[in-house]
């Protein structure tokens, strides 16, 4: 991206100005570390596949591929909401809440009558609504956007374990499986197509629409963004109730799934979906990044589950390995931001 | 007009102590305003407060720890855990864990120049993983009965905790307003820049408030340890929360360099009140969830609020000059 950005400037204005040899003056002198840094989750990924096809003979299996793709998609589909946010410089610690709400609220939507399509729309609308509310607790007061969602998740917790009386619940309709279960071609399932096509659909309009690039306006500069006619309130809104919405999604299809609802449904994916994000090189202080690169961070994070699973390593040590890899993620992306 | 606005800002958690022991006090004739249930919240909020003590050192110094729940959990596994190596080991190497979380974060933060709270999430997920691999997801029991003397035993009518509590607020009061390195603090919280070029060593500072929180989560982990006897993985799941909330109701800001000691003090009992009212009041326990919930949001969003409006009143004071 950004190499494509100095030649296309650099042909332009190339033919008027006196010619300098472009490879010693012709912009800025690349840093070492540059290809590295835009793409070190790809690298991440092949030495992590490397290792793995050495280390067990299932693991280049399609069928254990397709396995982590499905077990992962889930979460790819919160972290591809929190990565629009990131961009926005902002987190959303709800989306945990918002997976287990939706899916309660979809399924009391069928027990209570409604068909499959309107039951699904009251979920996703659930998604809206908090979206909303973060959104506008955090923009209008300028409040800690990380403790405001964390207050936020809490709420919904609690309002959904209220809803379900700690019970669970499962739905009425059986068409409503479909959505998770199901599989194009038999062996590809409709979530994994889902994550894929919506990272795909995200990352164009990041690209190649106003609102998109307003929101790495947002994240670099909002107050130059504003005096240049940017609506950037209006699109840090769009980037909260996006991520709630996407989560919202999540949930929804996860009750598909299991055919069953439970609060804490989502418990972890507030964390998990931004360690994605940032795995696959979105920023954590905005600007940088995209839904494309957050397909390499879920991947990394279900090709090592997977590997470790594979290697019979206890399931606890899992969550050391994340963390670890979180901690080294950030201290890279804060170390080469400095260089 | 000025001063009772200054009142209101710098007691408004015993302002809010007060206020909560007269409402439940009138609602709840009889089980609320009693010597044992008295007791009994000074019982809960000892276990708590060491935590919040740290939290708020740090909130003073500018950062802020999401770590706190993890490590008190692991140093409460530790403490059970390690008895049988005797018990002083024990408790011993829970503080000493805390003691090089503090170190980790604060290295995080000053070396590896990340942000405080992306760093101690990092921590706390690393410690949450170190805690349930330790503890194989099950609970530890303890086996050396002395131990409990620290979480259930009581002097007179007043629980061990609780002195436990008032000889590290005395310790830390003195350190805070009274060392060189604790008013560094306030101004480390209040303008790092100022701070670094009036030749503080903003570095120490900081490593110094992520040592504090560290050791005292670890210690709220040897208390309740020592109170309940055992430790499992579930302790310490709302603390962050928790620990935040009674350190900005006792006035501290996440935008740093404010709040005191005392004041969280207040803080905590503010929340121990509040849920040994509701409890007796017989409040469901999602609605509770709510209530700290809102509470959380209400007092992030009042900080901001005030801040921003400080600011504002700066540089008028500045336009005007």
């Amino acid at each position: 991206m950004k190499t494509q950005v100095s030649e296309h400037s650099g042909r332009t204005h190339g033919p008027p100005n006196p010619p300098v040899p472009p490879a010693k003056s012709g912009g800025r002198k690349r840093h070492w570390s540059e290809p590295l840094r835009n793409n070190t989750a790809v690298l991440l990924l092949i030495v992590l596949v490397i290792a793995g096809s050495f280390l067990s003979d299932v693991f280049l299996t399609p069928r254990n591929l397709l396995n982590i793709l499905w077990a992962v998609s889930l979460l790819g589909i919160v972290a591809l909401g929190q990565t629009i946010l990131l961009l926005t410089a902002r987190f959303d610690m709800s989306v945990a809440g918002v997976v287990g709400l939706a899916g309660i609220v979809t399924v009391l939507a069928q027990i209570n009558g409604f068909g499959l399509y309107s039951s699904i729309a009251f979920g996703l609308a659930s998604g809206v609504l908090v979206g909303l509310c973060n959104g506008a607790l955090v923009l209008a007061t300028g409040a800690n956007p990380f403790l405001v969602t964390l207050g936020v998740n809490l709420l919904i917790y609690s309002l959904a374990l209220s809803l379900t009386e700690s019970k669970t619940l499962t739905s009425t309709i059986p068409e409503f499986t479909v959505l998770g279960r199901g599989q194009l071609f038999g062996f590809l399932h409709y979530s994994v197509i889902l994550f894929l096509a919506l990272a795909m659909i995200l990352e164009f309009a990041l690209r190649r629409t106003i609102l998109g690039r307003t929101i790495y306006v947002a994240g670099l500069n909002e107050v130059a963004g504003g005096l240049s006619g940017l609506r950037i309130q209006l699109t840090k809104m769009s980037a909260f109730v996006l991520c709630s919405t996407l989560a919202a999604l999540t949930g929804i299809i996860m009750t598909s799934r299991t055919n069953s609802t439970v609060a804490s449904a989502g418990f972890g994916m507030e964390f998990d979906s931004i360690i994605a994000a940032v795995l696959g090189g979105t920023s954590l202080f905005g600007g940088r990044g995209g839904t494309l690169r957050t397909i390499v961070g879920v991947a990394v994070l279900g090709v090592m589950n997977n590997l470790l699973v594979l290697l019979n390593v206890p399931s606890e040590a899992q969550q050391i390995a994340k963390g670890l890899v979180f901690l080294a993620v950030v201290l890279a992306d804060s170390a080469l931001r400095r260089s | 007009m000025k001063r009772l606005s200054a009142i209101l800002e710098h007691h408004s958690a015993a302002l809010l102590v007060f206020g909560l022991v007269i409402a439940f006090g009138s609602t709840t004739p009889g089980t609320f305003a009693t010597g044992s249930n008295f007791e009994n919240i000074a019982r809960q909020i000892s276990l708590d407060a060491p935590m919040v003590f740290g939290q708020m050192v740090v909130l003073i110094a500018g950062g802020i720890d999401i770590s706190v729940g993890s490590t008190m959990a692991m140093a409460a596994s530790l403490a059970i855990g390690l008895q049988p190596f005797g018990t002083p080991v024990a408790v011993l190497g829970a503080l000493g864990f805390g003691l090089g979380i503090g170190v980790l974060n604060g290295l995080l933060v000053t070396r590896g120049k990340i942000v405080a709270f992306v760093a101690t999430l990092g921590t706390m997920s690393l410690v949450r993983g170190l805690l349930l691999t330790y503890t194989g997801q099950t609970s530890l029991v303890g086996t050396d009965p002395a131990f409990t003397f620290w979480g259930n035993g009581q002097i007179g009518p007043v629980p061990v905790s609780f002195l436990v509590v008032l000889a590290v607020l005395a310790a830390l009061y003195a350190l805070l307003g009274h060392t060189r390195q604790g008013r560094n603090l306030y101004a480390i919280g209040g303008n790092s820049d100022a701070a670094f070029l009036g030749g503080v060593s903003v570095n120490k500072g900081l490593m110094l408030a992520f040592i504090i929180s560290g050791v005292m989560a670890a210690l709220s982990g040897v208390l309740v340890a020592s109170r309940l006897n055992s430790a499992s993985v579930q302790l310490g799941a709302d603390a962050p929360l928790m620990s935040i909330s009674a350190a900005l109701i006792g006035g501290a800001s996440l935008f740093g360099g404010k709040g005191s000691i005392v004041a969280a003090f207040f803080g905590i009992l503010a929340l121990g009140i509040l849920n040994n009212g509701m409890n007796l009041l017989g409040v469901p326990t999602y609605t509770q969830i709510a209530v700290r919930a809102l509470i959380l949001i209400a007092i992030v969003v009042i900080d901001a609020l005030a801040t921003r409006l400080r600011r504002r009143e700066l540089d008028n004071a500045r336009i005007i000059e």
